[in-house]
Parts: C-alpha cells; sequence; structure tokens
C-alpha cells in the first residue's frame, strides 16, 4: 500500500475510532435514557436543515436572480443575505428566550439590535449600487477616469 | 457524476468551492474541539491532572473558552455555506448505489447531523436556554468526538478531491473563468457573514470588542459590582438564616473555625483576576480577601494537598469543587471578601468565595463556608 493510501486508511480509521468514543461517551458514561432523546434530536437537526432551510435559501437564491440589475450587484446582494440570515441565526435564542431571572443574563436590547444589524446591511446592499450605479457619484468619476 | 433531479443553474455547487469552505469549517471545528477537549478536563479535573494544573498565565482560560466559543459561533456560517455547496446531493438519484455508498452517505449523515446539533446546543448554551431533555454537559461532550470521528473519516474519504483542488487552477485571464470570479465574490460574501457573527459576540470576552458586542448573552458591563453573575443567590437557594452566624470551617492536621470579622481580621491580600464562564464571557475585577495558601498553613496542610471547597448552595454539580496543589499555594488565589472596593453581595458570593487564575468560572465557589484539607 503507498504512503498516502496508508494515511488515508490511517486516518478513516482514527476518525472511527474516535466516533466509537463519542458513542461510548453517550450509551454508556452518560445518564440512562440519554441516546434514544438524542438520536431523536440529531435525526431533527438534520431534518429542520434540509427541511426548513434548504427551501428557504434556494426560495432566496431564486429571486435574487430574478432582481433587475441583478446581473452587476448579485455578488453584493448575495453577501448582505449570507450575513443577514447568519446573524438572525445565531441572535435566534438571544431574541427568542423568554426574560430570565438573573438580570446579567441577556442584558442588551436583542430585538433592536438585531434590527439596527439588519437595518446597516440593507442600507449597505442599496448604497453601494446608487453610488457606484450610472446617477452615481462614484459610477461618473469611474466612467471619467475611463474615457 | 451526480444525476439531479433538481436542476441546480449555480455552478458553485462544485469541489473547489467545497474545499475552500471546508478547509475554514475544518480549521473552526478543530480549534473548537481541542479548546472543548481543554475546558473539560479544567472543569473535570481528574486525578492525574489535578497535581499538574497550571496556574499562569491568569488569562489562560480566558484565552482558550473565548476561542472555543468564538470558533463555535463562526462555525455556524461556515457549516451552512459548507452544506449549500453540496446541496445537489441531497437530490442525488438513485439515492443508493451500493453497501459502499451507503456506508458513505450514513458516515457524512452522522457528521452532518452531529455538527449541526453540537452547535445548535453550544448556541443555544450561551444563552442558558436548555430547551433539550439531556444533560448539556455529557451530550456536548460526546457528540464533540462523534463529529471530530466523522470529519477525519470525511477527510479520509474526500482526500483525492480535497488535495485535486487544495489549489487553484493554474491562473487565467479573469474572462477565461467566470466561475472564479463568482467563487471569490461567494467566498468573500461567507468571510462576511462569519466576521460579523463573531464581531458582534466577541466582545463577551474580548474587551477590545466590547462596544461591538451586539447580540452577545452576556455584556461584562452589565452585573452587580461590575460583573455579571451566573449562578444567583436566590437560584442557589441561599436563605439569611444559612448566612446569620456563618463561620469558615478549615478541617485539616489543625482544624480551626473563623467568623466573618475574625476573617476580616487576617492580612489582606489583593488580586486582579478575571471571572471566565465556560459560557464564553469573561470580566476582571479587583478581589480582596485571605491568601488560601495562609489558611491551609494555618491548618497544618502539607504543601502538596489538595483542598475541597464546599458551599452553602444547595444542589447543583459544582456545589463542591476541589483546588490542585498548585493553586492552593499560589498566592494569588483567594478566599475573597470584597469586590471592586465594595463588600461582597449575595450574588456573588457574600460572604466568601474562591478566586484564582487561569480557572473556570464554575470552580470559582461562591458561599464558601467550609474547607477540607485532603490527603
Amino acid at each position: 500500500m503507498s504512503g498516502v493510501r496508508a494515511l488515508r486508511a490511517g486516518l478513516g480509521a482514527v476518525g472511527c475510532l474516535l466516533m466509537a468514543v463519542g458513542g461510548w461517551f453517550l450509551l454508556v458514561d452518560a445518564r440512562p435514557g440519554t441516546a434514544v432523546p438524542v438520536a431523536l434530536w440529531l435525526a431533527g437537526a438534520v431534518l429542520l436543515h434540509d427541511f426548513a432551510l434548504v427551501p428557504l435559501v434556494l426560495a432566496a437564491g431564486w429571486v435574487l436572480y430574478r432582481l433587475p440589475g441583478a446581473g452587476r450587484w448579485r455578488g453584493l446582494w448575495r453577501a448582505a443575505l449570507i450575513t443577514a440570515g447568519s446573524l438572525t441565526l445565531v441572535a435566534a435564542p438571544v431574541l427568542l428566550r423568554p426574560t430570565p431571572a438573573n438580570p446579567s443574563l441577556l442584558p442588551l436590547d436583542y430585538p433592536r439590535n438585531w434590527a439596527l444589524l439588519m437595518v446597516l446591511l440593507a442600507a449597505f446592499a442599496v448604497a453601494v449600487p446608487l453610488a457606484a450605479g450610472p446617477a452615481g457619484a462614484l459610477g461618473r468619476r469611474l466612467r471619467k477616469g475611463r474615457s | 457524476m451526480v444525476s439531479a433531479a433538481v436542476a441546480f443553474r449555480g455552478r458553485l455547487h462544485d469541489p473547489r468551492t467545497a474545499t475552500v469552505v471546508g478547509r475554514w469549517l475544518g480549521a473552526a471545528l478543530l480549534v473548537c474541539f481541542v479548546t472543548g477537549v481543554i475546558s473539560h478536563l479544567l472543569q473535570e479535573q481528574p486525578d492525574w491532572l489535578l497535581g499538574r494544573l497550571p496556574t499562569r498565565p491568569v488569562w489562560g482560560y480566558r484565552l482558550t473558552q473565548g476561542l472555543h466559543v468564538a470558533t463555535g459561533i463562526a462555525a455556524v456560517p461556515l457549516l451552512l455555506a459548507k452544506l449549500w455547496t453540496v446541496y445537489p446531493r441531497l437530490f442525488q438519484r438513485p439515492a443508493v448505489r451500493s453497501w459502499r455508498h451507503a456506508l458513505e452517505r450514513l458516515s457524512v449523515g452522522v457528521l452532518v447531523a452531529a455538527t449541526l446539533l453540537e452547535l445548535f446546543l453550544g448556541l443555544l448554551n450561551i444563552a442558558q436556554w436548555y430547551v433539550w431533555p439531556f444533560s448539556f454537559r455529557q451530550v456536548h461532550w460526546a457528540l464533540a468526538w462523534v463529529l471530530v470521528g466523522a470529519l477525519l473519516l470525511h477527510v479520509a474519504v474526500k482526500a483525492p478531491q480535497i488535495g485535486a483542488h487544495w489549489r487553484r487552477r493554474r491562473p487565467q485571464p479573469e474572462g477565461a473563468d467566470p466561475d472564479e470570479r463568482d467563487r471569490r465574490s461567494l467566498l468573500l460574501g461567507v468571510a462576511a457573514a462569519t466576521g460579523a457573527v463573531t464581531v458582534v459576540t466577541a466582545g463577551q470576552t474580548l474587551p477590545l470588542l466590547r462596544p461591538l458586542a451586539w447580540l452577545a448573552p452576556r455584556h461584562p458591563d452589565h452585573g452587580s459590582q461590575g460583573l455579571p453573575v451566573n449562578r444567583t443567590a436566590a437560584a442557589a437557594r441561599i436563605t439569611p438564616e444559612m448566612l446569620r452566624g456563618w463561620r469558615l470551617d478549615v478541617d485539616g492536621p489543625r482544624p480551626f473555625s473563623l467568623t466573618l470579622a475574625e476573617l476580616g481580621g487576617l492580612p489582606q491580600s489583593r488580586a486582579v483576576l478575571p471571572i471566565t464562564c465556560v459560557e464564553g464571557w469573561s470580566a476582571s475585577a479587583l478581589w480582596e480577601g485571605v491568601r488560601l495558601g495562609e489558611l491551609l498553613e494555618r491548618a497544618g496542610a502539607p504543601s502538596g494537598a489538595a483542598v475541597r471547597v464546599v458551599s452553602l448552595q444547595q444542589g447543583g454539580a459544582f456545589r463542591t469543587s476541589v483546588i490542585g496543589p498548585g493553586h492552593a499555594r499560589d498566592p494569588l488565589t483567594l478566599l475573597a471578601l470584597r469586590i471592586n472596593g465594595g463588600v461582597l453581595n449575595a450574588d456573588h458570593g457574600y460572604p466568601a468565595r474562591v478566586i484564582s487564575a487561569n480557572r473556570p468560572g464554575v470552580l470559582q465557589t461562591k458561599w464558601v463556608t467550609r474547607l477540607e484539607v485532603l490527603a
């Protein structure tokens, strides 16, 4: 067996070993009655991704491809959407969790902060095409330089 | 050759994009795993480690746990982007071609499920929102190993493709490879998203980013006496009756007992030390109290002895904690009575709490009532 193949096989074997270790922690070391709920939640995570998030992302992509002027600014708007989506997912726990008894937990105004971030992203996504478009100052300067 | 039931117009669901996003994700998960194991060991303090736990640098755990939570959060957009690059595989027909193919799809399924759930558990844990019917600590630990194992297996299986697409193909004039420009734009977008989620949360432990910590579940500036509180006195079910007539009992070869006034009368030392919570936030404070080492000497504790600290707290995994010999004799380890110039309030562990360097917050026991020298 060549060196690279041996390395691959070794890596795969270590991977399987570590998975078995994790399985041991889950099945033997954890409190009894842990494994089944965890298996359900694992399946649930995949289902949530495949059947809730994937269609959403595909729909957003479909819309993005049909917006006017999308050719030039699709990359920018795509980046803004990816950023907005990621921020929203990461913010979801602090936005949705019921107010805790401990005042130093979740002390900030999260709905406001999240909304502010969305507005900033939207403003950025609109301002750049306006500035650099044919009517915009940046666009005029670019065209002047080129002629 | 993937024959998709659904036609994917975009050409970026390709091995090159998957490799580039994959290596960012892999790096984040690897750092997350290593720092996670460190955190686990520092909390569990297994016997073989107890005598060797380092007391410096003071900010050691602050760094590792800050990295752990930051890489975990950064992994969210990276994982979702990586999964996007292989969306067509969700729809591939036939679903299973052979036993080997089935096994490969199963291992990928395990990797995807474990990573999705692990990041989800971590994200909700830092907001202390426990919506699942199992122990966070046990499952988060177990899944970490499943995740890393599945990741290594995945890399081993995909090694040829990863190698082939690791480097960009020979540079071509922009026009000749339209995919490259679009790919760069997409990668920039993913990088921006990853940077954004990091910037708005890392401030809960990184002072530099504190003003931008808009979505962080904790903020170092928000808390009583200048420090956030994790377990409140109410949550620990500390009642005034418990505190009346409080004495510190020190059990050792020469046991003794002190009232709060007597404790206050002993020589006081000061230390600026951070509280670093496992949930990834940290904040520094000025602590004042009696050096633990001096109390242990008075009790006749041998120099290599560990100490058990017992709290008035009712229930909870860290009602008692053990301090190893290194920390026990460290001059920075205090039984603190005052914080930031004022007497400890109930939420911060009145009348006395342990504070030491380079240790997780859960081990900085509050409402201390007894110290036991361990042989």
